[in-house]
């Protein structure tokens, strides 16, 4: 469908709407440098960016793009890699970081409420001059929205302690698919208590749908919401749990070997109960030239974090860990080098400078499987340079992400080099985990993400709150792609190709010389076989049109490992 | 294409993280909200364009320029990417390449025939000493042991007059031995550099460093962080000349500093004011001078320093600097206003920095917002807290 944006100009405001070329390129990406490859499936660009600055101006927006069905994809500042903020099927970003308000601060019950646009730092920066802080926070913490995050789900700083992102979430206010507003959980809005009459009438329709389909077993309607790509609707204010910031303590200790660290991390965890606690393997220490010539950290595996708590915990905890360490052949880093860590902790994508690019993989694995999964990963990629990092969370999980360091300027090389990231994540199932985020690449495996039960519940919600599946398509629920005219045009030809050699071939090899002249008489206008050729052409281009995206990935990706091992020469580990 | 073919950033296009931290701390951003604004898109544009082989046109020349070069990306960039140095080597592609937008033309060619951006001549440039002794005339041209080099915006703009007459002031109290280049003070060369013509500032460059080598200084004194970094750095990068090893270079801050460690001067009580001090961009993050200014407030009796939410490092720019004021004032004022409303949250009622430019941008914006505050340098400050000489004499003998 054409978007009218002079309409969208009328209801946004004509500052808030753009569709210049170079603006609608830069908000139709992530982090992740796609290969060219990646728009045979997904669309490239959006049509039109939108920034709302209001929650009535948005549920405006949305009831807009609906009645016209035009896709939607919320957006925060685009500083994740799962896809969840692409064009799959072009339409309108919304990008809300002009929503970015603090709207209420709760000082005794330690709660504040924000507007989803809001960056974590911002919001830090202001809580900690109250002397609270947040249970976690990303290591993006500079960029990332809170809506962003929340609507991705995932660890962060303070999972050691507190676990996943979502779990600090109160309460939401979210515009619907459908255009509705709804409020749910505890969310706390003070004087700025605007739209109740909005918000009255969302959520007597949630509370209908939810009653309808109360029986699939979903217990909280947070979690429809959260970690699952603003698929069902946009977050547009939330309110979070603060706590009380208590002192810090870093530290940071290194070990020969893998097997160590985790077993000592293990013991922190039960023991220490660290506020946050994050790995690096040697993969990674070898290649930071901060770290070079230092002996207890270049290509040693690293395991640094911190204690939160009051003078006395702390120093229990100190002796823990030192006692920890002793147990475990870990050493102790000096305290200048503990601050170090800690302060890097933001900066996970420092690795890249040796890139220059990076290709991702992340999974949650059960730490125990940690060292296991380690060494597969090692063998995976002998051929590659990588680098491998963590962080642990507070349920026995951690995560392990692998950057893959490639050079997209060497564009067949790291388009077929991309099937590594989907071999890393299939290996979630083989080591009890499970992959790190769905978004728009790991689609396939949301089943197991969300768990069969509460995966077929949001299926049944999406076909209530958006039937015409414009909110963010293909995320999560995977569908149909956009397949690129490029794609079509191999379809068709494929078909074509295969037809007319089957129809050359097979009646040889058989005998059937009857069959042969029947395909090839020369007594009608239009030869049979050429009538089957074509009937191939256009069932492979029905079936390139067909594909979902979930069997784009299952064809594409052994495609490009069979095209790597053809075309693309070694990378020896750096 | 081969914009930075070759050169330290030819890889910087691909090895950014996109992370947005930088674009999150950009003031130009912050202010036009679209993120082909921002450091992060900028470079995203870049990378497009190498990869396109696209012809170089105005507006990518024009949102060069959108930025006030205050460094802020650069100090925040994950994958520690020189963004300061990679704009310039953009801008000096535009410049080559003749789509430099009208203003800044127009100011180089000021530059080129009156040694200022301003047009208004060498003889501006004494202006400021009108009304002072004749012994602070006298000194120019004359041989000593510190020049000061006051810098095209404190010597020529009626405003700013204030700025060297102050430091003027200070070092007439604590009797230092200090020459001036008068009318052949020439600009330092940083805007040739900020618009990438390389040069006219090797040209220009030359010029000071041939008036500077008659005077026999040992020390170079700056009421100009800009000037102070050009001739730290860019003379090296230029001219191959290390200024610094040769001669002893200075911040006021600094400089005052020193002169209070000296016991040089001495200060009267003031009336319990509150200021807060604005680090120009330069100095904190460039220069590293962060601690200095906040001694000298300190050892004022009477004056009390709040400092802002982002400050120190983390400090937000004026809007004023990069050429930035001259590609797009609107901007550039309205940035300087958005830093205005975080002093209006301190309970300041003055307005504290070191960067002559700095103050012409919050001057103005105290006009358009209507905010009431004094904006004052550090040298300014000091000069009017400086206790009468004779009190001091008295009170010694």
């Amino acid at each position: 469908m054409k978007i009218n944006v002079q309409d969208l100009e009328d209801i946004a405001g004509v500052d808030n709407v753009s569709i210049d070329d170079e603006t609608i390129n830069l908000y139709s990406r992530d982090i992740s440098s796609l290969p060219p490859l990646a728009y045979q499936i997904i669309k490239r660009n959006f049509d039109v960016i939108v920034q709302p600055e209001s929650v009535k101006s948005l549920i405006e927006i949305v009831r807009f793009l609906k009645t016209n069905e035009v896709s939607i994809v919320p957006r925060g500042n685009g500083t994740s890699g799962w896809g969840g903020i692409l064009p799959s099927k072009g339409g309108v970003s919304i990008c809300m970081t002009q929503m970015s308000e603090m709207i209420h601060i709760d000082e005794y019950q330690t709660r504040i409420t924000v507007e989803s646009g809001i960056t974590w730092r911002e919001l830090l920066m202001f809580i900690e001059r109250l002397g609270l802080t947040l249970p976690v926070y990303p290591s993006s913490a500079a960029a990332a929205t809170v809506g962003g995050f929340i609507a991705s789900g995932g660890l962060g700083i303070g999972s050691a302690m507190h676990g996943n992102v979502m779990t600090q979430v109160l309460g939401i206010e979210v515009v619907l698919a459908n255009g509705l507003l709804i409020r749910i959980g505890d969310l706390v809005l003070g004087p700025k208590d605007d739209l109740q009459e909005e918000a009255r009438l969302g959520n007597d329709w949630m509370k209908t749908q939810l009653d309808e389909l109360r029986n699939n077993g979903v217990t909280n309607p947070l979690d429809i919401f959260l970690g699952t790509y603003g698929a069902f609707g946009i977050i547009t204010r939330v309110t979070l749990k603060a706590i009380p910031k208590l002192m810090m303590h870093s530290f940071a200790c290194s070990f020969d070997n893998i097997s160590d660290l985790i077993h000592a991390a293990n013991a922190l965890l039960e023991e220490a109960t660290p506020y946050h606690l994050r790995y690096q393997t040697d993969s990674y220490t070898s290649k930071l030239t901060s770290l070079t010539g230092l002996v207890n950290e270049e290509g040693k595996h690293i395991l640094s974090g911190a204690f939160m708590g009051t003078v006395y915990q702390i120093e229990d905890n100190v002796e823990r860990f030192n006692k920890i360490l002793e147990l475990h052949l870990g050493t102790k880093l000096s305290d200048i080098r503990a601050k170090f860590h800690w302060a890097e902790r933001m900066f996970p994508l420092r690795i890249k400078r040796l890139g220059p690019s990076l290709v991702p993989a992340e999974l949650m694995v059960p730490i125990s499987k940690l060292p296991a999964l380690f060494e597969e990963t090692r063998s995976k990629l002998k051929n590659s340079k990588y680098a491998i990092e963590g962080t642990f969370g507070s349920d026995g999980e951690s995560s392990f992400l692998v950057w893959i360091l490639d050079d997209e300027r060497k564009t067949l090389s790291y388009t077929f080099g991309w099937h590594r990231s989907f071999d890393i994540s299939s290996m979630a199932k083989k080591f009890d985990g499970k992959p790190y985020a769905i978004g728009l690449w790991n689609v396939s495996s949301a089943n197991e993400f969300y768990g069969k039960k509460h995966y077929r519940f949001l299926r049944k919600f999406k076909k209530r709150v958006d039937p015409q599946n414009i909110l963010n398509p293909l995320k999560v629920f995977g569908g149909r792609v956009e397949a690129a005219k490029e794609s079509l045009a191999f379809g068709f030809f494929g078909g074509l190709i295969a037809a007319l050699t089957l129809g050359l071939i097979v009646p040889n090899i058989l005998n059937l010389h009857w069959l042969n002249e029947i395909l090839w008489s020369q007594s009608v206008p239009i030869p049979l076989g050429l009538i089957v050729g074509l009937t191939g052409g256009i069932i492979g281009l029905l079936f390139i049109k067909s594909l979902s995206i979930q069997k784009a990935l299952r064809f594409g990706v052994p495609l490009l490992r069979l095209l790597a091992k053809v075309f693309v020469r070694k990378q020896t580990e750096a | 294409m081969g914009i930075f073919d070759e050169s330290e950033h030819e890889d910087d296009p691909y090895i950014c993280a996109a992370c947005g931290n930088c674009t999150m701390v950009c003031p130009v951003f912050r202010q036009m909200k679209w993120e082909s604004f921002g450091p992060r898109g900028r470079l995203q544009n870049i990378k497009t364009t190498l990869k396109k082989k696209e012809k170089l046109d105005e507006d990518y020349s024009r949102k060069l320029f959108l930025c006030s070069l205050c460094g802020h990306c650069t100090s925040v960039c994950t994958t520690s990417i020189r963004l300061d140095r990679l704009w310039i080597r953009a801008r000096t592609e535009t410049w080559e390449r003749g789509i430099s937008s009208a203003p800044v033309r127009f100011s180089f060619k000021s530059l080129e025939n009156y040694g200022d951006p301003f047009t208004m001549g060498p003889s501006t440039r004494t202006l400021w000493m009108e009304d002072l002794d004749q012994s602070v005339k006298n000194r120019i041209g004359k041989p000593a042991e510190i020049l000061y080099f006051i810098g095209c915006n404190a010597a020529t703009r009626p405003q700013l007059q204030g700025i060297p007459q102050s430091i003027v002031k200070i070092m007439e109290y604590a009797d230092v031995d200090y020459t001036l280049l008068g009318e052949k003070e020439v600009c330092c060369g940083a805007l040739f550099l900020w618009g990438g013509d390389r040069k006219n500032a090797a040209r220009i460059m030359t010029k000071n460093i041939e008036a500077i080598e008659k005077l026999k200084v040992k020390r170079i004194l700056f009421s100009c962080p800009s000037c102070y970094y050009t001739w730290k750095t860019s003379y090296q990068e230029i001219l191959g000349i290390n200024i610094a090893e040769k001669y002893q270079l200075l911040s006021t801050s600094q400089f005052i500093s020193e002169l209070n460690r000296e016991r040089k001067l001495e200060y009267e009580e003031q009336h319990m004011v509150t200021v807060t001090y604005h680090d120009p961009c330069v100095s904190a993050r460039k220069l590293n001078i962060i601690s200095e200014p906040r001694e000298v407030i300190e050892k004022i009796p009477g004056i009390y320093n709040v400092d802002m939410l982002h400050s120190k490092e983390d400090t937000r720019c004026c809007g004023n600097h990069g050429l930035l004021a001259l590609s797009d004032p609107l901007v550039s004022s309205q940035i300087a206003e958005m830093r205005l409303r975080e002093v209006s949250v301190t309970p300041a009622s003055r307005l504290i920095t070191e960067c002559p430019e700095c103050v012409r941008a919050f001057e103005l914006a105290t006009t358009t917002t209507g905010y009431e505050i004094q904006v004052q340098t550090l040298s300014q400050l000091v000069a009017e807290s400086l206790k009468d000489k004779t009190t001091v004499s008295g009170e010694d003998s």
